[in-house]
């Protein structure tokens, strides 16, 4: 087995280097004034401040969610990329309810209130979108895309609806939990125990994602259910409940991702052009990929593509203008070279396919 | 498909020509008015709600009716601005192009639709039927740069937030880096300048106009290195500028709209909002066309001698700032109308 995997790994390594050389290069070809070795001084500076990982932390947060649900939807051999579509809706939602709820000015308790009602709104449209695919067979790309473009649309017109306009007002977000004494740690203390509840969420739920997937008959049927329906269907699990769950589960955390970035960070829906998701929900794709269908492999993908983010902003103002939009694209090619070239990831073989019980 | 259309188009020939003889029958004088909003949309709190409250006052005035249109995407800008020009029931005597976002679409429309008159703001489109309103931004970004560089070397605190003396970095956060928001970087880093050489400016563009979270995150990243003041020119994206100016016990320097007034849950944190009077324009171009005295192919450029860029400070903490401070900005005022202040339009000339 060691000696069949050495050639990946290999690959793989070379990718990395090849990747870290061209960075180094295009460095040394765009600052001719700055040498690498500054660059470098700058990086180490930036990468070791506490602040730093918080905010990378923070901006992960409705990206790993959605890939997070995207395993569980595509493990089942449902592949599901409305995930954008959940985000925006329940990102929508929970600024609506939590509005209606406190009357503009909602408290706590109301907010926790509009977060669960987005979930649970992001979970039914999950599940319209699983009936749509399984019930009725409908090509799960198209009804994919569709879930999206329902969403990109349906938000921005509920919002002109309740406020007249596509912009939401602005109420209160969730406090920051701070445990005592554990966030005295240096570095440690204000970055995982001083933060967000999105962030303790998310923690959880990659652990959690990953035990469900690994360690329990769940996880197996969800595995079996994307790579062979017909092995599960004969020893008596019925693959569509499975399918239904998954994709469910896809958006059950969509929502959460969606809710968080809306009623957790900013206390505002904006609607105008792609909404405020801004492509999170495609990213979150990405990762899942990328991290090769492992909770954590999607988490550590979110985080660095999130840490790239952060990282081009904070060389912005020391003068390195990389255009955000190069960083932009970075998910994507990162997903066709791992996909293309590495060959690491491999989508479930019955992901796409229906499955109906008794076909020969 | 083909078929609807031609029905449609039947229907709408049999709905024009009612109107036309509706409007033979009944004097009508109501001046028809459409708003194609830029793509951040109402309720932005700045740019398109200022464009909607100049609207809003000429149809309080006069007798004024007016259709707005907010397009989802820039692509959708051209079959907005279209469907008003094709438009018989009303027949739009006025469409109001808001933002840049509009003016590859405006220049193909205004030629096509020669007979329509058109206005837009932030750009300049030559055509003959084009009424087109900018605004020297620099000239209002030098002057809360000015505010912004004169307070973070003091030490100053007023509503929520306070300055720490012993850094002096200000910052400034950008939408999309196009010429239009480099006029506000660039007259904000004069400002600056010109009140304190030695005041560090850290700027980032979050390269969207729609993602507050984004904002947040690089708004954050400026006040932990140290910037009492943080100025925005990026729409959407800038509320979370405030956000963060709340969390960090900083301030932050609103734009285009009183974002203390329109945003009043941020007024302890907002020192000033650069305001851009996109109101005025649409007001004078629409009382323009009810005056039959619309001037197409116009270009107006309004400054702080035209009062169409000003320095507007915060409601909560107007009273809080040291009037030595309002006094200097006053007379940069002065000395940038008279002309003894040139203000750079690219960040490059500083």
């Amino acid at each position: 087995m060691s000696f069949g995997r050495l050639p990946t790994d290999r690959r793989l390594l070379a990718g990395v280097a090849g990747l870290v050389l061209a960075a180094l290069l295009a460095v040394e070809v765009l600052f001719p004034a700055n040498p690498v070795t500054d660059v470098g001084a700058v990086l180490v500076t930036i990468v070791a401040d506490a602040n730093y990982v918080s905010s990378v932390l923070r901006l992960t947060v409705p990206i790993a969610f959605a890939a997070l649900g995207g395993i569980f939807a595509e493990k089942s051999g449902v592949i599901n990329i409305g995930l954008e579509g959940l985000l925006i809706i329940s990102a929508f939602t929970s600024l609506a309810a939590a509005a209606a709820l406190g009357g503009g000015d909602p408290n706590q308790t109301q907010l926790w209130l509009g977060f669960g009602i987005a979930v649970l709104v992001s979970t039914l449209f999950a599940l319209l979108f699983a009936i749509v695919c399984i019930e009725f067979k409908a090509d799960q790309i198209i009804a994919g895309l569709a879930v999206w473009l329902i969403a990109l649309g349906l938000a921005p017109f509920a919002s002109k609806v309740i406020w007249g306009q596509v912009n939401s007002p602005t109420i209160g977000t969730f406090n920051n939990w701070t445990i005592p004494v554990l966030s005295e740690i240096p570095f440690v203390g204000p970055v995982l125990f001083d933060a967000s509840p999105m962030v303790y969420m998310l923690l959880v739920a990659v652990v959690a994602s990953w035990y469900a997937l690994n360690r329990t008959s769940f996880g197996r049927w969800i595995e079996a259910s994307g790579e062979n329906p017909k092995a599960l269907d004969t020893v008596g699990v019925d693959v569509r409940r499975v399918r239904y769950t998954g994709v469910l589960l896809s958006g059950f955390l969509s929502g959460i991702g969606g809710a968080g970035l809306a009623i957790g960070r900013v206390g505002q829906f904006i609607g105008g052009g792609t909404t405020m998701v801004n492509g999170r929900g495609w990213i979150g794709i990405t990762a899942y990929l990328f991290g090769n269908y492992n909770p954590f492999g999607a988490f550590g993908a979110s985080f660095l593509f999130a840490s790239l983010d952060a990282l081009q902003f904070r060389l912005q103002q020391v003068g390195y203008n990389i255009p955000s939009e190069l960083i932009g694209i970075i998910p994507y090619v990162t997903v066709v070279v791992v996909l293309a070239f590495v060959g690491r990831t491999r989508i479930p073989s019955a992901a796409g396919d229906h499955y109906e019980s008794g076909e020969e | 498909m083909r078929g609807r259309t031609t029905r449609r188009r039947v229907l709408g020939g049999i709905a024009g020509a009612a109107a036309f003889g509706a409007t033979g029958l009944v004097q009508n004088d109501t001046t028809n008015v459409g708003m194609v909003y830029a793509t951040g949309g109402l309720g932005d709190n700045s740019f398109n709600d200022m464009a909607l409250t100049g609207v809003e006052n000429a149809a309080e005035e006069y007798d004024v009716e007016f259709r707005n249109a907010e397009p989802g995407s820039p692509s959708e800008v051209a079959n907005l601005q279209q469907r008003f020009a094709q438009s018989s029931s009303p027949d739009y005597d006025l469409i109001c192009c808001i933002g840049f976002v509009q003016q590859d679409a405006l220049a193909e429309n205004a030629q096509q639709f020669s007979d329509q008159n058109w206005m837009v703001v932030d750009t300049i489109v030559e055509a003959d039927n084009v009424s087109s309103y900018v605004f020297r931004e620099q000239e209002g970004s030098f002057q809360v740069g000015h505010l912004a560089g004169l307070l973070t070397t003091e030490e100053f605190s007023g509503g929520a937030g306070e300055t720490d003396p012993d850094n002096t970095v200000v910052g400034f956060v950008g939408g999309q880096e196009v010429p239009l928001i480099r006029r506000f970087e660039a007259g904000y880093r004069a400002g600056v300048a010109y009140a304190n050489d030695d005041v560090e400016v850290r700027v980032a563009y979050a390269g969207e106009f729609n993602d507050p979270a984004q904002g947040q995150e690089i708004a954050l990243s400026m006040y932990d290195e140290g910037a009492d003041i943080v100025y925005h020119a990026a729409g959407g994206t800038g509320n979370g500028v405030f956000q963060a100016a709340q969390e960090r016990g900083r301030f932050a320097i609103g734009v285009d709209a009183d974002q203390s007034v329109s945003l009043p849950e941020y007024d302890d944190v907002i020192l000033a909002s650069m305001v851009k009077r996109v109101d005025e324009a649409v007001f004078q171009s629409v009382e323009s066309v009810v005056n039959d005295e619309f001037a197409g192919g116009s270009v107006n450029e309004l400054g702080l001698e035209q009062d169409g860029v000003a320095a507007v400070y915060g409601q909560g903490l107007e009273s809080e700032i040291p009037e030595a401070v309002k006094e200097s900005v006053a007379e940069s005022r002065e000395a940038i109308i008279a002309g003894d202040i040139e203000v750079p339009t690219e960040p490059g000339e500083v």
